[in-house]
């Protein structure tokens, strides 16, 4: 690319070379007198006689290769800026008003384009695929490892594919100098790095004997965990580290900025060592995620198809024969799977702050009109006197950059503040950990963004002819105009309908998510999370005899009010198992494709202390656990589900399949299971004394004492059951209010863009009356003095105004219905045509008008006849 | 007589001149005056612009060449729309003057 110094370099060689040419031309014509006789000094003086004003001629050949524009650019835009010191309000509200609309557009592009727009951080990113399984047990597509080993070798539509073990096994422990750190390990295959095109920064990539079963152990080391844990320092490659009481090899780092392909945590990379030589059985049960990537000429629908033999059948072999009809093949671009769960809300989000634009554009072009009314006879002038129109339209457009431009400046400023609040307060999801930030491109927005206002601004006055009746300043001409403003004012009156309807549907939205019942209490609940190591806890005697150590250690922690222990909690979702598993003695089967059901095992006090209603028969006991009967809790949706009117007490029911009948006790209340709006059926198992539980364990406690002290306690005391174990402390209001993040994050931006519109509709509305009055003044007087009442008066500037806003509210409510079916999804309990939400939007806008309808037409009534009519 | 009094016309004698031999700019000069026989002359500070202005309409095409007495100057050649342009001239002209010519007989 060629640089500004190269640029100027090269002006400033053709400019000596314009000097040189008339340097040559003297000097030959200096020859050429002396070769016909002269003296040399009196042949150079004739020369340079005949030559004239050598520096003019150079400068009128500059003026040959200088554009004309710039110039013309230049004066327009010192026109516009003399001009506007004379309105300085009108240049404050433009410019502010400009500000505040791209930069609010700016910073919201900050967000959504890397999730939206950036590339990946992978070459190519476009190939990448994530490729699976889809059914009822996960939100995303999975693999399991028979079928993927077959898939890989016998798949023709990628370059290449990669697997990972999903995120739930992925916590393991570091030590760090005798202090276990709970990092995040995560499982890949060889070539994982390869194929996404991503080098370790320094030591090696897995190789394929790393991936052997059984090869000695390897890592690649995260990034910020080198620079944290070992001080950046590069001759940690090769050296031994502890993992899971394990030694490690650390084969590398891993580059600066990586990120998963799912954009999990990962600190530490290890070979996956997939075994193809285990049974077909032990290998299906093993979940992946994969992903590959396409060759360069097949698209995503040509890999499908390619893929769904293979897929059909994989799925006869892996996967159980009860959820086959509910498993699909799923092919979609890592970023579709990367934004997942924002795609809807990010674009949303654009939506809106580019309606809010567009607002911005149109109540712009509105003083710039009731401007260009008051110039018009300027402009008459100059048409008069030979401007071209193109000269005109060039003018008035320039005139509408210069606010543009400095509204941009101001709009930068403006963005970054906004950006800065939008980075505190967007949820996860909604943000690139390091990628949210005032850049080039955000730059480059905002810059494209204010041009484009110009230039949609500019053109209503740039677009009328200046007519030579302007001249005589007769106010006949500007029927057409006002016939325009008004229907400024109707769009605007419009879009910020739009814009109040979603406002209020997001927040009703949300106070229904606030206030929704969860069937459970989440105040003062404080949870502590762990997960024992297989190599420590493998033997299930090791196991059980931990849980009941920790059980009776915690328990007795004074002040700790109810206690329980659970391998899972609400609101996240359990390891699910399917519905069809399940078997009632001397019933029916039930009916397959039941989805998934929430189950966890739980100590008794789970009830009581989360808060769980038991609706019949009673919570489990204590004396039960060391018999040989595992008792049974549904959820009352499962047992509605399983047993419809008959009653589920007293009855035997199998969970897995197998013939292991157990009683149910008790039916508990409903709980928000799975996310705050899911109410999947579930069910409850007793923690036995000899079951062989998940290792994951969350205890819980319900007490008044302050979360730090009973943290502070159950360290101590976990650590004397295992002081290699840590624990993850999250108080239950904050684990709940994770999942609201982003509807509250949602419903205040667009409520705060809904605000800023309605102000904007306002101003436009009133701009225009006012305009209007303004301009009827002597008509007005003439009609006072004939005898009008000042209530007929104000009647009919009002009416104008109630004319204007009714149809932009009816193409308001139209576009709205529109609208906001599109963002169904993130609504909850809400319809999108929601009479409520529609309504309170009306209303406030139809109440904003009458505001801004009411000075001008006080004023109107305020006219002194006498003065009206020696107006002019 | 000056030749930029005549729009169009400085255009037209550049062009002429230069319709069998590429020239530089002192050499169109001497060219106009001596064909002219002193009749016509031709400013520099019109000339350097005119060459300018029709080098940039792509009428002739510019480059820094080495003279027979040795002297680095700008050599100037007409371009395939400079000739046709210089043909449209031609006509243009030779019927302005005849009409001019009738018009001051007929007074």
């Amino acid at each position: 690319m060629k640089t500004p110094w190269a640029w100027l370099r090269q002006r400033r060689g053709r400019a000596s070379q314009w000097q040189d040419e008339l340097d040559s031309h003297l000097a030959m014509r200096q020859e050429w007198l002396h070769a016909g006789g002269l003296p040399a000094d009196e042949a150079r003086r004739a020369a340079r006689k005949q030559f004239g004003n050598g520096l003019r001629t150079l400068e009128d050949v500059r003026a040959v290769h200088v554009t004309r524009w710039l110039d013309d650019f230049l004066q327009d835009a010192r026109l516009a800026v003399r001009g506007f010191r004379k309105s300085p309000t009108l240049a404050v509200v433009a410019i502010v008003t400009i500000a505040v609309g791209v930069g609010a557009a700016a910073a919201i592009f900050g967000v959504v384009d890397p999730l939206l727009f950036r590339h990946l951080p992978y070459p190519n990113d476009r190939q990448l695929v994530s490729i699976g399984y889809f059914g009822p047990v996960d939100n995303n597509e999975f693999n399991v490892v028979a079928s993927y080993l077959d898939w890989r070798r016998q798949q023709t539509a990628f370059q290449s594919m990669t697997s990972m073990r999903p995120a739930p096994a992925s916590n393991c422990d570091l030590m760090a100098e005798e202090t276990p750190l709970r990092v995040n390990c995560v499982s890949v295959e060889a070539n994982f790095l390869r194929m996404l095109g991503v080098r370790p920064a320094i030591g090696r990539d897995f190789t394929a004997e790393d991936d052997q079963p059984h090869a000695p152990p390897v890592a690649l080391l995260s990034f910020p965990l080198w620079r944290s844990n070992y001080g950046g320092d590069a001759r940690i490659v090769g050296q031994k580290v502890t993992v899971d009481d394990e030694r490690v090899t650390v084969a590398g780092v891993l580059p600066e900025g990586f990120e998963m392909p799912q954009l999990g945590a990962a600190d530490i990379l290890m070979p996956e060592q997939l075994d193809p030589t285990r049974p077909r059985e032990a290998n299906s049960s093993g979940f992946l995620r994969t992903f590959a990537r396409l060759r360069p000429d097949v698209s995503i629908e040509q890999a499908r198809t390619q893929m769904l033999p293979l897929f059909q059948q994989t799925t006869q072999l892996d996967v159980p024969k009860e959820l086959r009809s509910e498993v699909r093949l799923v092919i979609r671009s890592l970023r579709d799977r990367q934004i997942h769960d924002v795609k809807l809300a990010s674009w949303m989000l654009l939506g809106a702050v580019l309606a809010l634009l567009l607002l911005v554009c149109a109540n712009v072009a509105n003083l710039l009109l009731a401007r260009a009314a008051a110039r018009r006879r300027e402009l008459a002038v100059r048409a008069a006197i030979g401007a071209g129109r193109a000269r005109l339209v060039r003018q008035l457009l320039t005139e509408s950059m210069v606010p543009a431009l400095a509204g941009g400046l101001l709009g930068c400023g403006v963005a970054w503040a906004m950006l800065r609040t939008l980075i505190v307060l967007a949820p996860e999801g909604l943000l690139r950990a390091g990628r949210t930030a005032l850049d080039g491109r955000v730059l480059l927005f905002a810059l494209a963004a204010s041009l484009a206002a110009a230039l949609l601004f500019g053109m209503a006055p740039a677009l009328e002819r200046p007519r030579a009746e302007s001249l005589a300043g007769s106010r006949v001409a500007g029927a057409a105009r006002t016939l325009f403003r008004r229907c400024l004012v109707a769009a605007q009156v419009a879009i910020s309908l739009v814009l109040l309807t979603g406002a209020s549907l997001f927040v009703r939205s949300f106070w229904k998510l606030q206030n929704e019942p969860l069937g459970y209490e989440p105040e003062h609940l404080l949870t502590a999370s762990f997960t024992l190591r297989e190599a420590r806890y493998g033997p299930q005697a090791s196991q059980s005899a931990f849980f009941r150590d920790l059980e009776a250690k915690l328990k007795r922690i004074p002040g700790g009010g109810l206690f329980a222990l659970s391998d899972s909690i609400p609101p996240r979702g359990s390891m699910g198992r399917p519905y069809s598993n399940i078997r009632i003695a001397q019933h029916p089967p039930v009916a397959p494709d039941g989805g998934m059901v929430e189950f966890r095992w739980v100590t008794p006090g789970y009830f009581r202390t989360m808060g769980i209603r038991i609706v019949s028969g009673r919570a489990f006991e204590e004396s039960e656990r060391a018999s040989g009967d595992s008792p049974v809790i549904l959820s009352a949706s499962l047992a509605r589900r399983l047993f419809g009117a008959e009653n589920p007490l007293g009855q035997q029911i199998a969970l897995d399949g197998d013939a292991h009948w157990c009683p149910i006790v008790g039916v508990a209340a409903d709980t928000r299971n799975n996310g705050l709006t899911e109410t999947d059926p579930e069910y409850y198992r007793l923690r036995m004394d000899n079951a062989s539980l998940p290792r994951g364990g969350v205890a819980l406690f319900r007490t008044p004492l302050a979360p730090a002290t009973l943290a502070r306690w159950v360290r101590k005391e976990v650590a004397e059951a295992d002081s290699s174990l840590p624990v993850t402390f999250q108080a239950m209001p904050e684990r709940v209010g994770q999942f609201r993040e982003q509807p509250r994050f949602v419903a205040t931006l667009v409520g705060s863009f809904a605000v800023f519109g309605l102000l904007l509709a306002a101003v436009g509305l009133y701009g225009v009356l006012s305009f209007l009055v303004t301009q009827q003044t002597q008509e007005i007087g003439v009609r006072m003095a004939l005898g009008a009442r000042p209530r007929d008066i104000a009647f009919e500037i009002q009416s104008h105004a109630g004319a204007w806003t009714g149809i932009g509210i009816v193409a308001g409510v139209l576009c709205s219905l529109a609208v906001t079916r599109m963002v169904k999804g993130l609504l909850f309990g809400v319809a999108p045509d929601d009479p409520l939400s529609l309504a309170a939007g009306i209303a406030v806008l139809a109440l904003t008008a009458v505001l801004a309808a009411w000075i001008p037409s006080r004023r109107a009534t305020h006219v002194d006849p006498m003065v009206a009519l020696r107006y002019e | 007589m000056r030749t930029d009094r005549l729009q169009g016309a400085l255009e037209m004698l550049i062009l002429k001149s230069l319709e069998h031999k590429d020239n530089h700019g002192f050499g169109i000069t001497l060219h106009v005056q001596t064909v002219s026989e002193g009749l016509l002359r031709v400013e520099e500070g019109s000339l350097y612009p005119a060459l300018h202005r029709m080098e940039k309409e792509k009428l002739i095409a510019g480059d820094w060449r080495t003279t027979e007495n040795g002297r680095r100057a700008r050599f100037y050649a007409l371009t395939a729309s400079g000739r046709k342009r210089l043909a449209e001239s031609e006509n243009n002209w030779t019927s302005v003057a005849k009409g001019v010519r009738k018009l001051l007989r007929f007074a």
